[in-house]
């Protein structure tokens, strides 16, 4: 018996790594030759090797065959099933012919093969404590996989994260383990959801758990070894920090020295959260890379006086040493759970002077959307993603301040109303696109806002329970009776802060947008639709109905001259642990039950891969014999 | 409105409570009375209780404070009826008390400034249990015996859990407390633990040793016919950093802040119905000190 193959472009994932190699090889060596590799690939429309799509993390596919003309002829082409239920984040990525698709926990992974679409090459399939379950927040969601391509002596590796802390090193071909190192310990409330990244030969892991008072960290591994090169703490010590003897000089009003402690009241910072669980982007230019650290702990801020430094913070780190360029705090002293550790994404624009500049842009939780300039951390912008958001009046540029209203603030014992955002954010952990042409960036935002009573109930013999009493509800704009209208898609243009259009949508929009130079924005909804705009006037192009709800970001590759869009299904994660656990107590889940109760009448539980292209062309399609029984 | 200076007692316990279980200031809310405070004593008590939380309160009146309640309201010479509620009883100040659906609460600890308390009407303590047929002597969280062992049944947020991570096993014991919830996430959603079921972990072998508060567990103890030992905390426990651990607390009848007029006449009836009490708590098997 014999398996029919392609027998044109089988070029594997180690031979296109070799042959990169081999290129770049002569021009470099060392410890830069992976990087480069690593860049060269993510420059080919065939690949999408990192969750960003490339380092810039701005999710603009060049690829014009699936265009504004032709999308409504868009079917799908093959699907996969991963076996798992819960919230699917993430996307799957490719490299040459083989796709690398991830779940959530148990975090398995599979490998699969583009020229025989769906057929598992290897899968990995780890054994994690249960206990690991019971310590996540939030449904048991994984952000996906990062690529490595190696290098002479080793090879090509996936890495992942997995649930109960550890991160995990793969053969790309065989799927064996190469390395595996523990970043985080359940035992004291850490998990891991986040997407490893790599950079150069580093990867990153970040940490998560701030609701358990863990005090939050990144961690950078060697890829040849699983040897922890370096970990930097966002509280604490100077020195824990790793802050570079330049940090903040362009900035010394965001603060330098010794504040990770005097921001603190005593030893609060020991345990203060600031966990960062979200994405990253690096610039090679500038070997900076960067990332947000998380909300401070324990949530009720009555504990925690003070500015609590370095939570809330967009960090720019040196890719080699981790060492601090600049770190600037969006919200100290956070009273909302706003946690900063949203997409970071890079684009170079004249500023409104005419200065060409390399900039950052963060479409951060608490309902502002800020760029920065990536050397020197410089504010550029700091506008509402929402005009609805009420617990700032605007970002003060020189001070870099938030000038908060105090009627949106929360304290212990008091019921705070209509506070927009909700804790959820106006935007969460959603990765969003860039059209570089456009000069446009594609929003996915959350229309939420809340109610908010923070309690601590003390109980007999010295019992106690802390908690909060939460609401969540459609913003001002939706439809608060009909509890639909949560969720909004922008087309912002950060320097002038304007929008360029925005349309309102049923449900929040969780898992972020993709854009490409087919005029097009693709994204998926929580109650499971996959969505095609036209990116000039947002105008609905096409949708399909997918078998759950989606809560992952839309990927898009070319293969054997065709283009794919792709995208996990399966609803979960905050916004849908209602469904995921079957709560019905409406302040459940944070609020999130309450907010999303509509869902049920939408969507169920599922997991799995839908792919997509024009008029369904497939290999399958190409070759029906493709795959069958030989005689 | 947050008060930060509390009787001294109060701070002791709880603070050091609060700042080993991540919490750092120890606060308490006051919320005041909804209503106007009382000259006159009511027509009826109306007694705040748990329909579900044994072996205190349950809506077919068998938990010990159930008997408390009828007997004080007794020697106040006063009718009284329970007001249930399906919410836990860590619930029954803030939510049926405060908001003026009941009149007394049956068994706080004395001095919550959340409301006026009584003056005590027993003390008791935090008691480790463990087999009888063991040879183990467990008096106090350094008692050599505790170094062998690994899995405690204990509840969060309370005395015990300072002290599981004061001696090194709270991060070794934590998936086994885990499980006791069946792995549930206590984010926003307290959870109790059943007890009885807590109790039976240490008579059927799954957990070396208990923590718990005596009151709570002590008729489970009582039925397993001496085959569990269990034996008083002792006052207090010094932490490395030197700060003290309550392991005994005193339990009182709550009224509303202002219930001057009811909480005189709750004193005299507690008073009056003293031997009741003690003949109440003595069956239930609670060490008095």
């Amino acid at each position: 018996m014999k398996i029919r193959t392609r027998e044109k472009s089988r070029l594997t994932v180690a031979t296109l790594a070799a042959l990169l190699g081999s290129v770049v090889g002569l021009l470099a060596s060392g410890s830069v030759f992976a990087n480069k590799s690593l860049v060269e690939l993510q420059k080919s429309e065939a690949n999408w090797v990192m969750q960003g799509k490339n380092y810039s993390a701005n999710h603009f596919s060049t690829s014009t065959q699936i265009n504004k003309n032709n999308v409504k002829t868009l079917e799908p082409a093959w699907t996969f099933s991963t076996g798992v239920l819960s919230g699917h984040e993430g996307a799957p990525l490719v490299v040459g012919d083989m796709m690398f698709i991830h779940s959530p926990y148990p975090n398995n992974t599979f490998a699969v093969s583009l020229n025989e679409p769906g057929k598992i090459v290897w899968e990995h399939k780890p054994k994690q404590d249960s206990a690991a379950r019971a310590v996540a927040c939030c449904d048991v969601v994984n952000r996906g996989l990062a690529y490595w391509p190696g290098d002479k002596n080793t090879p090509a590796m996936i890495v992942k994260s997995q649930l109960d802390g550890n991160v995990v090193a793969l053969n790309a071909e065989t799927g064996k383990v190469y390395w595996e190192v523990e970043t985080g310990d359940i035992s004291v409330g850490q998990t891991q959801t986040a997407a490893p990244f790599v950079m150069n030969d580093l990867v990153v892991q970040g940490s998560s758990g701030a609701e358990l008072g863990v005090r939050g960290y990144l961690t950078a591994f060697d890829m040849h070894t699983g040897e922890m090169v370096w970990r930097w703490y966002a509280t604490g010590p100077d020195s824990e920090m790793g802050l570079d003897k330049s940090f903040n000089d362009a900035n010394p009003h965001y603060g330098q020295k010794g504040l990770g402690i005097k921001t603190w009241e005593g030893d609060a910072w020991k345990i203060g959260g600031g966990t960062n669980w979200g994405w990253y982007a690096y610039d090679p230019d500038l070997n900076m890379f960067y990332y947000g650290s998380g909300n401070p702990a324990p949530w009720n801020e009555t504990m925690r006086p003070g500015d609590n430094k370095w939570t809330m913070t967009i960090w720019g780190r040196d890719a080699d040493t981790g060492l601090a360029k600049f770190g600037y705090q969006k919200t100290p002293h956070d009273e909302w759970d706003y946690a900063g550790v949203n997409v970071m994404m890079l684009s170079e624009q004249k500023d409104k002077n005419g200065k060409m500049r390399k900039l950052l842009t963060h479409p951060d939780r608490n309902g502002i959307v800020y760029t920065l300039d990536r050397e020197t951390g410089d504010l550029v912008s700091a506008n509402k993603m929402d005009e609805t958001a009420n617990w700032v009046k605007k970002v003060d540029l020189k001070t870099g301040l938030p000038i908060r209203d105090p009627e949106f603030s929360t304290s212990m014992g008091n019921r705070s109303h209509d506070v927009c955002p909700s804790a959820m954010g106006f935007h969460n952990q959603g990765m969003d696109s860039y059209d570089p042409n456009k000069q446009l960036f594609f929003l996915g935002i959350n229309h939420l806002c809340m109610d908010w009573e923070p309690y601590m109930l003390p109980y007999r013999a010295g019992q106690f329970f802390v908690g909060a009493n939460v609401w969540t509800y459609p913003g001002p704009k939706g439809d608060r009776q009909k509890g639909i209208g949560s969720g909004q898609v922008k087309a912002y243009n950060a320097i002038t802060g304007k929008f360029a259009w925005e349309k309102m949508e049923k449900f929040a929009i969780w898992g972020g947008t993709t854009a490409t130079a087919g005029d097009l924005v693709f994204y998926g909804t929580l109650d499971g639709f996959i969505k095609a705009r036209d990116s000039d006037t947002g105008e609905l192009l096409w949708k399909f109905k997918l078998p759950s709800g989606a809560v992952g970001h839309p990927m898009t590759y070319t293969h054997d001259g065709v283009q794919y869009l792709a995208i996990n299904y399966g609803v979960g994660g905050w916004p849908a642990v209602g469904l995921v656990f079957d709560l019905s107590d409406p302040s459940a889940g944070l609020g999130a039950v309450g907010a999303f109760k509509e869902l049920a009448h939408y969507t169920q539980m599922g997991g799995g891969l839908m792919v997509f292209s024009l008029d369904g062309i497939s290999p399958y399609t190409k070759d029906v014999n493709l795959g069958e029984y030989e005689q | 409105m947050f008060i930060k200076n509390k009787k001294q007692s109060d701070v002791v316990t709880r603070k050091s409570l609060l700042s080993k279980c991540s919490l750092w200031v120890a606060l308490t809310f006051t919320v005041l009375s909804p209503v106007q405070a009382k000259d006159d004593l009511p027509d009826v008590l109306r007694v705040c209780a748990a329909g579900n939380e044994m072996p205190y309160s349950n809506s077919k009146q068998q938990g010990f404070e159930n008997d408390i309640a009828k007997a004080v309201a007794n020697s106040m010479s006063l009718p009284m009826e329970f007001v249930w509620t399906e919410k836990n009883a860590i619930f029954l100040v803030t939510e049926q008390l405060m908001k003026n659906k009941c009149d007394v609460v049956i068994g706080v600890d004395s001095g919550d400034s959340r409301v006026l308390t009584s003056k005590p009407y027993y003390k008791s303590a935090y008691v480790f249990i463990y087999k009888a047929d063991k040879g183990l002597h467990v008096k106090n969280w350094n008692s050599p015996d505790i170094k062998n062992m690994h899995k405690f049944a204990m509840v969060a947020g309370s005395p015990s859990e300072v002290m599981l991570r004061e001696v090194g096993k709270f991060s070794e014991n934590f998936n086994y407390q885990k499980s006791l919830s069946g792995y549930k996430s206590p984010r926003n959603k307290y959870i109790r633990l059943d007890p009885k079921m807590l109790v039976d972990e240490v008579l059927y072998g799954k957990a070396d040793m208990a923590h718990l508060w005596a009151p709570e567990v002590a008729r489970y103890v009582k039925a397993t016919n001496g085959k569990l030992k269990m034996v008083a905390a002792p006052e207090f426990e010094t932490l490395s950093d030197g700060q003290k651990v309550a392991g005994h607390y005193e339990q009182s009848v709550a009224v509303r802040l202002g219930d001057k007029t009811l909480l005189d006449a709750v004193n005299k009836g507690l008073q009056k119905a003293a031997p009741q009490i003690q003949k109440i708590l003595n069956k239930e098997g609670i060490p008095l000190l």
